[in-house]
């Protein structure tokens, strides 16, 4: 059967335990139709199909649960990935101080050129916030990565940040293949003031 | 996360177990989905018309509802004897995949979970099963 899809990104959602990755995976919010059979096993990854400027792009999404400290999360974890998603809680500041020993497990592990966003989880329970949104954002512009504050519970954000994650990940994609086509041409060469760094071609899976 | 599912109607009611599902009129002439595939609960978008082929096997799959699940004390489930076959995991629209249990992979609805809806072997690389019985048809 013909691919019926544009593109495939592999996803992975790191960050510490508690932190309510897991529940950035449901579109809803209470798990109550969960048997007690599946919750017991635990979901390994999804598959997601999403639309974005008229391409079909299919998302495999996988949650690190149950195995979140950095030392088992190594580069047979991140082999493939090219979009990662770094979870905090803000009403949990280690989960947060802890943002940047992931940054560094994923500089350590995953590809040079994977995409990163930062998220801060559970902002519907405001009264209970540990860290406020101007230090979530400055984090991420530290880092340069994309920021948003999600609440898997009350649905804000979490398709925002898939689709910007997956929207970023495409640009980069593009790019790159634009850059090999031009000069692959033999035609002039296009210089970009976004080229990349290091050469490394972008591992993707484009079916 | 994405906008499909969120104008399904509510799925039709769910055939029960006991009462075959009438899979004729589900089945195209090349044995294909006629019917896009949701999951009962919530009308999550499974697989799109045409996406998979029906089969019959034999699989054991544990039960969907938390009370026969703790009647059969977890360790039962039913036997489904028709499935949507599905070739390449990426045709799936929207699917959840349980950690292994030996060398199966259960399916579940990635949206609210509702499951164990179908079987995958690890042995057998190409082969996804969704149980007809255990899904919705639109």
């Amino acid at each position: 059967m013909a691919k019926t899809y544009d593109y495939l990104f592999k996803l992975l959602l790191i960050g510490d335990s508690g932190v309510g990755k897991t529940c950035l995976l449901f579109r809803f919010s209470e798990d109550a139709f969960n048997t007690t059979f599946i919750s017991t096993i635990g979901i390994d990854f999804k598959i997601r199909t999403i639309e974005l400027d008229g391409k079909k792009i299919k998302l495999q999404i996988w949650d690190t649960a149950g195995q979140e400290r950095f030392r088992t999360i190594t580069t047979a974890y991140y082999r493939g990935a090219m979009g990662i998603m770094l979870v905090y809680d803000i009403t949990n500041e280690k989960s947060f101080d802890n943002i940047k020993n992931w940054i560094r497990n994923i500089e350590e592990h995953a590809s040079s050129d994977v995409e990163r966003m930062i998220l801060g989880n559970k902002c519907d329970m405001n009264e209970k916030r540990q860290v406020s949104k101007e230090k979530g954002e400055k984090l991420a512009i530290d880092y340069g990565i994309k920021f948003l504050e999600t609440s898997a519970k009350s649905s804000i954000n979490v398709e925002e940040a898939f689709f910007t994650l997956a929207r970023d990940i495409m640009t980069k994609l593009n790019r790159k293949m634009n850059d090999n086509s031009s000069s692959g041409a033999g035609g002039p060469v296009k210089i970009t003031e976004n080229r990349s760094k290091k050469s490394s071609f972008f591992r993707c899976t484009l079916l | 996360m994405e906008a499909a599912a969120a104008a399904v109607p509510a799925p039709s009611p769910p055939p029960s177990a006991a009462a075959a599902p009438g899979s004729a009129e589900l089945v195209c002439a090349e044995g294909r989905n006629l019917k896009a595939v949701l999951c009962q609960r919530c009308g999550s978008r499974v697989l799109l018309p045409g996406a998979a082929t029906f089969t019959r096997r034999e699989l054991l799959l544990p039960a969907m509802r938390k009370k026969a699940a703790a009647a059969a004390g977890g360790g039962s489930g039913d036997v489904v004897r028709e499935h949507w076959l599905v070739r390449d995991m990426f045709s799936f629209e929207n699917v959840g995949f349980t950690r292994d249990v030996g060398n199966v992979k259960f399916l579940v609805c990635a949206d609210c979970e509702a499951g164990p809806i179908g079987w995958h072997c690890l042995d057998d690389k190409d082969s996804f099963y969704v149980a007809l019985e255990r899904v919705a048809h639109e």
